[in-house]
């Protein structure tokens, strides 16, 4: 690479003091001070003259309809309601937020039942519509049975501080995702990463293990889109005694011949000690499961501690993921159309130059490799008909910046051509790509 | 305030996740270190090509734990603080200068920084006579000129001290993971088992053309 030819100016001492232009979230994460409060006003300094204007602001614009694969949002900014975007940023996989059957399930549920659980599940929470999505999910997965948790988040933090201890070690990708590791800090077991997909250091990092072993991967890598290499690491956990569990999360309804997640599509379901997945990516709803043993399940129940001390999942979302599981199911169809809708976004924008990492799945990720002017694509972006979240350090490594497309069943072809020409358009305008 | 000033043509910086309780051993209390991710913390290496200081032209490697900065009302905010638990430099003339005005821990002899620049890529080799220390590399990204503020904490016998520090100059940094670290059977490297630490840097760093400025020391 060509170095600059500017020449380095001869700057104050002072000038970087209160200079906060290379500055991101990872900053203000620690300080020492006396004071609890001591990175409120460094923080508060730098989102105000420097973040949230020059691109932050793009982080939870309010969005003006359901989900849909063409949405209307407000860019709090100019204040002004972009309407008919193409939707590339929601994790509706199948379509199923706002399926009618769906819709009515839950609104019938509620009025049935009411707003909430009131209750933990393992006290007065537990509805017969729990039940009946416990053993929904079992039948589905093909397990003995299920449980359920309020979030995804919920279950992975529940079922690794459940099942670890201090002195055990739990072992996971580098990219895995941060209810992961929030699990493992809260087992207090020693926490090993490996480098992602890297089946060698997976075995380093087996080899110096101690203790219970636990080996955690993802279906679905929700940065990079790309799938576990399943096969290599169930062997090398059977060789090394760990037990391992995989965070379904992005897979789960959508991969396998009958949608049941990766380890189906790898045929390896019987090879994995836990299956957990989610209700709020291809179900569109909110909640986390765990299918597996009664003997699993009951020592989950009891210690689980994310489970037992949070209310049990709201009825009338209860009874939506239901209907959905059913639809999902029942029609296969959109699975079908789902790996349609993404082979066809995948062809378009390899072919057009754009990198798109190593993407397996509806998960597409768009490389800018550029923190600094990701935030400016993305403005572009969202005012010539496409939204799309930056993702930017520290979600991902510094400088690996990229947009993350989720491609839904719901997307027509014409949507998600006109979406990829839009970003192809904005990418060569740049200079991304050719 | 008065400013110490150090022109350099070449510095080069990786950061590698080494585990807490390694980093633990190294760091005196109160200081904490900043983790990466649960349980790793972070080894950052810079070697040093100095043009022109007070002490002349030399070599310097710095071994150094990332802490959290110490924070101020109404003081500068770094980019990040560190703590040098280790340094080793080319001449007697610049250890001596950088023990009595910095309080910074040195290995008491001299050591030869080779820098090896090669298609986009900078390749350290730090030796004391021919016994190697440590080989690192680093690559390069996106080119800018940056003024940049970091914390530097010391510790010795007459007590805690810390230094704000402007690095001005042409910058990058990047996390792609592609660059090295070698470390040899040396005393510069006790405490720094190999098999724990990453031996690629998930962040690399590389300055060039720039200078170094040293604000007051500040007991504290």
């Amino acid at each position: 690479m060509e170095a600059p030819k500017k020449k380095v100016k001869e700057l104050s001492a002072t000038a970087a003091a209160h200079s906060f232009d290379d500055f991101d979230h990872s900053n203000f994460y620690s300080g020492s001070s006396d004071d609890a409060f001591c990175m409120l006003d460094p923080m508060d300094e730098w989102w105000g003259t420097r973040a949230y204007g020059a691109g932050y602001y793009q982080f939870g614009l309010p969005m003006q309809t359901a989900p849909l694969p063409t949405v209307d949002i407000r860019e709090t900014l100019g204040n002004e309601v972009l309407k008919n975007l193409v939707n590339f940023s929601s994790y509706n996989y199948l379509g199923l937020s706002y399926r009618p059957e769906v819709i009515e399930a839950a609104v019938e549920a509620t009025r049935k039942y009411g707003l909430g659980a009131s209750g933990s599940p393992v006290l007065s929470g537990t509805m017969e519509l729990h039940k009946e999505l416990t053993d929904k999910l079992a039948d589905f997965k093909k397990k003995e049975t299920a449980i359920l948790f309020s979030t995804g988040y919920s279950a992975n933090l529940g079922v690794i501080s459940g099942l670890m201890r201090p002195g055990d070690t739990v072992i996971t990708d580098q990219y895995c995702h941060a209810s992961v590791v929030d699990g493992i800090i809260l087992s207090k077991a020693k926490v090993s990463f490996f480098r992602h997909n890297k089946v060698d250091d997976l075995e380093k990092k087996l080899k110096r293990a101690t203790g219970k072993k636990l080996v955690v991967v993802e279906g679905v890598y929700s940065m990079d889109g790309d799938l576990p290499v399943l096969p290599e690491i169930v062997d090398l956990c059977k060789r090394y005694d760990a037990r391992i569990m995989i965070d379904e999360a992005h897979s789960a309804f959508i991969f396998g011949e009958n949608g049941r997640g990766v380890a189906e599509h790898f045929g390896l379901e019987d090879e994995i000690d836990i299956h957990m997945g989610t209700f709020s990516k291809s179900l569109g709803g909110i909640g986390g499961f765990v299918a597996g043993s009664f003997k699993l399940t009951n020592y989950l129940i009891a210690f689980a501690r994310s489970r037992v001390f949070s209310c049990a999942l709201p009825p009338g979302i209860t009874a939506g993921i239901s209907k959905a599981l059913d639809i999902a199911r029942e029609e296969p169809e959109l699975r079908k159309r789902l790996w349609g809708n993404v082979h066809f976004a995948q062809n378009k924008l390899r072919e057009a130059g754009v990198d798109i990492g190593d993407s397996e799945s509806q998960v597409i990720p768009v490389m800018i490799r550029d923190d600094k002017h990701i935030f400016s694509y993305a403005e572009q972006l969202i005012h010539e008909g496409v939204y799309l979240n930056p993702v930017r350090f520290p979600a991902v490594s510094k400088h690996r910046s990229r947009f993350r497309i989720s491609i839904s069943a719901g997307h027509t072809t014409e949507q998600i051509d006109r979406g990829c020409d839009i970003l192809i358009e904005v990418l060569r305008r740049n200079g991304v790509c050719p | 305030m008065s400013l110490t000033k150090y022109g350099f043509s070449q510095t080069v910086s990786a950061f590698f996740e080494m585990p807490t309780e390694m980093t633990l051993a190294l760091l005196p209390k109160p200081l904490q270190p900043l983790e990466s991710h649960h349980g790793s913390s972070i080894f950052a290496v810079t070697a040093f090509d100095f043009t022109e200081s007070i002490v002349g032209a030399y070599g310097e490697i710095v071994m150094a734990v990332i802490v959290p900065p110490l924070v101020r009302k109404g003081g500068g905010f770094p980019k990040s603080a560190f703590y040098p638990f280790r340094l080793g430099t080319s001449t007697p003339e610049s250890r001596a200068h950088a023990i009595e005005r910095w309080h910074l821990p040195h290995h008491m002899a001299d050591i030869s920084i080779d820098f090896a620049e090669n298609d986009g890529s900078m390749a350290v080799a730090v030796k004391e006579g021919d016994a190697p220390i440590l080989d690192f590399t680093v690559t390069e990204h996106q080119w800018e000129v940056v003024d940049h503020l970091y914390q530097c904490n010391m510790n010795d016998d007459s007590g805690r001290y810390k230094v704000d520090i402007h690095m001005q100059g042409e910058f990058c940094e990047h996390e792609e993971e592609r660059g090295s670290l070698t470390l040899y059977d040396h005393p510069m490297c006790a405490g720094l088992d190999p098999e724990e630490i990453a031996d690629y840097p998930f962040r690399e760093l590389w300055m060039r053309g720039g200078q170094q400025l040293f604000e007051d020391l500040e007991k504290l």
